[in-house]
């Protein structure tokens, strides 16, 4: 286990900087310039801006970053947001994505699996109807719909909750659910058919025939072995909302990361969006190792490759 | 399954409270006005602003030599409590308040303008409204000295300030600017505390500047109505009163907040719930439905007027066939500007055949454009040697953006009317922002649909922009005739005779040389309850002084509804 862990973990090393130095040329090659704007300083204005970057050269300019990342940690003064570096932007924002990420997928989570489980035990009846109409909904329905029918409704008409912003959980919950909604549905179905599969397993028969009760395999024989394709969606589904989150930033004002990768991205601001898809990276390979590591304690099999 | 799905719902659930109350600040801001702002804060450098939103915080957290009049925004006394201007109009001698204040209580002196100017004309400190300080006798050869030889560079001596004493400034400058006390109300003109600053200067790629967090709390220090007392990015601004304000009864809002809404159509939700007391912007979808409404006596808060800015199609000078006047005007005459304005904007823009706003600045008599007048046009286009438009190539019409944008549907109208009208095609090219204004200052189009918004009150923030050494000039107009009026102008003493040469100017564009197509002025307002809040006047740059914003303690009388 540890061995695996170990090279795990170096790969991951690799991933990153190939990411960084790709996301670095791709940047470069695009056009447009980052100091270019409606209204235009003289030339030499320009020129001194484009000094203080570092950004006159790009070979330089890509060593540059890459040292000031490994020796100091820094990830750079951002352009777009002259007075806040890139780790001030990413420790403001970052964690506003990540409450709300993970309380999201929580109530996914939760509510998917018992909208899954609901769907299959009852399989053919009304709550196994309601789930499907629901998850077929909510996968196809886009978010900026979703979120705008809850504001209306419920912010607007109702003034049950506040329109937007950050602070209290009254203004979490909007948001929270609007993200939730798509991956709540994903896991539903996934839940409802990973259920269904192993209900009609031999050992689930045999535990029956043994005379074990209803609830005992549900839990002991049912559940652990039909939830494991749904802890291996919690990698790419933790990745997805933190990273997917822009619209429901946008439509709720919420101050989270989301926003300001898309906004540096269209700014052109190199340094802030090389210090975002490296945040961004880390993070995935860091779940998708913690899910490959939750996987091999939850199953067996998957240890002994 | 208990376990395994327990795991990691725990540390999902820790993660989100955990992050949570780390970034949601315990602050309760009750009674504050909240201000909603279109565009996020850049910089809270008044030598960086450029943006409007950067700009509004700026005058409310700084005061310069003069400051606003918030009405006219002609300038009145602020720092300095009065000054003498000498007869040629080159001498300007300011005297100090001896009893302004920085919010740390220190005394402004006429030291903090020395250095915050001299910063200013250091190239390093990257200031974008740097033409502005080359009205001042010798600024313009001290930074360009500085830009070329570092080591044998001219000596800030050699620029025209002088401090006498602690509470006298002497500013020369190299001719008349009728302007110039305006300027001194502008931000990149403010002074700086340079002992709040000094921990934060910093020494990187051979450049000594400050590192941008001496504007963080609680390191900025502001000598204007308000301090500034909690920032969180992308959040608000928290401003509360600088209580050594020389004018601190003045200053009636005890709490300020300022924040942005990313997507117009939420920030006016939150308006519509009362999350958001005065909205700085019209939101567009909405605009037209809305002032249906305030027309219809519906609604009361939609506080809408023309503005100081217009918006123009560049037309690029530079390329066949676009280099003849006859084709440029010829465009010009065909295009029906109250058809735009009245069938695709649907906003009671006013159409304008000239490039500066009319009636926005005293004494300046705008000059009388061309008007519609599609069979002339026709007439010119054959003159050129394009009759009906044929032999006549595609034309480019670069356009920022993407999807049904306002200038998407001004292009498609405008394009359809040169087809049907005088036979000319056109494609509509939309592109990033970022690449549009790459291949604007390239010259890489044959038209683009561009607005803009004067920064001081006088022609030549308009007329500046036709100059051929104007970085911003993309239209590539070098015309000896229009340089030579521009120099004339600058050289008159007389401020009505300059604005009269400088009308002129205009004419010689509008009429003769036809760089851009004039198409509206714009128009933009507020949106806040008049019986809550009072202060904001409605003056035509829009710009609100937020020292005089407060809530009003009784209502309007006059059966005023909100």
């Amino acid at each position: 286990m540890k061995v695996f862990i170990l090279r795990r973990l170096l790969q991951s090393l690799v991933v990153i900087f190939l990411v960084y130095s790709v996301t670095f040329w791709l940047l470069m090659a695009t056009p447009g310039d980052p100091f270019l704007g409606h209204k235009l300083p003289p030339a030499a204005i320009l020129a001194a801006l484009k000094a203080r970057y570092g950004l006159n050269d790009p070979v330089h300019a890509w060593l540059a970053y890459a040292w000031r990342i490994i020796a100091h940690g820094d990830l750079g003064p951002t352009i777009s947001y002259e007075n806040w570096t890139v780790l001030d932007v990413i420790r403001s924002t970052f964690p506003v994505s990540i409450a709300l990420g993970s309380l999201s997928l929580l109530i996914a989570l939760w509510l998917g699996v018992a909208a899954g489980l609901a769907g299959a035990i009852f399989r053919g009846q009304w709550p196994d109807l309601a789930t499907t109409v629901f998850s077929l909904l909510g996968i196809s329905l886009p978010t900026f719909v979703i979120g705008s029918a809850l504001l209306m409704l419920l912010s607007v008409d109702l003034m049950v909750f506040p329109s937007g912003g950050w602070g209290t959980f009254s203004q979490l919950f909007l948001p929270a659910i609007t993200l939730a909604i798509p991956y709540l549905a994903y896991i539903a179905r996934l839940t409802r058919g990973s259920v269904l599969d192993t209900l009609s397993a031999d050992f689930i028969r045999t535990a029956r025939a043994k005379g074990v009760g209803r609830t005992a395999v549900l839990t002991n024989h049912l559940l652990p072995n039909a939830s494991i394709p749904v802890l291996t969606f919690l990698g790419p589904a933790t990745a997805g909302i933190l990273t997917g989150s822009f619209v429901v930033e946008k439509l709720f004002a919420i101050p989270g990361l989301g926003q300001v990768f898309v906004n540096a991205c269209l700014d052109k601001d190199i340094p802030l969006v090389l210090g975002t898809v490296l945040v961004y990276t880390t993070l995935l390979v860091l779940l998708n190792l913690a899910v490959d590591i939750l996987c091999a304690v939850a199953d067996p099999r998957i240890r002994l490759q | 399954m208990k376990r395994t799905l327990l795991f990691p719902s725990i540390a999902l659930l820790t993660a989100g409270l955990v992050c949570f109350f780390l970034s949601a600040s315990a602050a309760s801001h009750r009674g504050a006005i909240v201000f909603c702002e279109a565009g996020q804060i850049h910089t809270l450098d008044p030598q960086h602003m450029t943006w409007m939103q950067d700009i509004r915080v700026g005058l409310g957290l700084w005061e310069g030599l003069a400051q606003y009049n918030p009405s006219t925004l002609e300038p009145m006394p602020g720092i300095a409590r009065k000054w003498i201007i000498s007869p040629d109009g080159k001498t300007y001698t300011f005297f100090l308040r001896p009893n302004a204040r920085w919010s740390n209580g220190d005394p402004v002196t006429a030291a903090n303008f020395i250095f915050s100017w001299r910063h200013m004309l250091q190239p390093s400190t990257a200031g974008g409204y740097i033409a502005m300080y080359f009205h001042i006798a010798g600024a313009r050869a001290y930074f360009y000295s500085l830009v070329s030889h570092a080591r044998h560079h001219l000596l800030f001596s050699s620029v025209g300030v002088k401090a006498v004493g602690r509470h006298e400034l002497v500013v020369q400058l190299t001719r008349p600017c009728g302007y110039f006390l305006s300027l001194m109300a502008f931000p990149p003109f403010f002074p700086l505390d340079a002992r709040s600053m000094k921990p934060f200067l910093v020494h990187t790629g051979g450049f000594l500047h400050y590192n941008a967090r001496w504007t963080r709390p609680p390191n900025l220090v502001t000598d204007g109505p308000y301090r500034l007392a909690d920032w969180r990015f992308h959040q608000y601004l928290l401003l509360k009163p600088n209580p050594y304000y020389y004018d601190r009864r003045a200053v009636r809002c005890r709490r300020l907040l300022v924040e942005n809404y990313p997507d117009a159509q939420s920030a006016f939700l939150a308006y519509q719930s009362g999350t958001l007391n005065v909205l700085s912007f019209i939101p567009g979808n909405f605009a037209p439905t809305l002032l249906k409404l305030q027309s219809a006596g519906k609604r009361h808060d939609v506080h809408y007027r023309p503005v100081f800015g217009t918006w123009f199609m560049d037309i690029n000078c530079l390329r066949k066939p676009l280099n003849d006047p006859r084709v440029r005007i010829a465009l010009d005459r065909a295009v029906d500007k109250k058809a735009i304005v009245e069938d695709v904007l649907r906003l009671p823009e006013k159409p304008v055949n000239v490039l500066i706003p009319p009636d926005s600045i005293t004494g300046y008599h705008s000059p009388v454009g061309l008007s519609y007048n599609p069979r002339r046009a026709r007439q010119l286009l054959a003159e050129a040697g394009f009759p009906g438009g044929r032999g006549l190539r595609r034309l480019k019409l670069l356009i920022v953006g993407g999807g049904q944008t306002t200038e998407a549907r001004i292009a498609q109208a405008v394009a359809r009317m040169w087809q049907k009208k005088l036979g000319v095609r056109t494609r509509i090219v939309q592109e990033e922002s970022k690449i549009f204004h790459e291949d604007t200052v390239n010259h890489n189009f044959d038209l683009d649909i561009s607005g803009w918004y004067g920064d001081y009150r006088d022609p030549t923030t308009w007329l500046n922009l036709f100059r051929a050494s104007n970085p911003n000039n993309h239209t590539g107009l070098n015309s000896p005739e229009f340089e030579e009026l521009m120099r004339r102008a600058s050289h008159t003493v007389d401020p009505q005779a300059r604005l009269n040469v400088l009308a002129r100017a205009e004419k010689l564009l509008v009429c003769k040389l036809m760089p851009a197509i004039p198409l509206y002025q714009a128009s933009d307002g507020y949106m806040y309850n008049r019986n809550k809040i009072a202060g904001i006047r409605p003056n035509v740059q829009l710009i609100t002084l937020f020292k005089y914003i407060h809530w009003r303690r009784r209502p309007l009388s006059g059966g005023y509804r909100p």
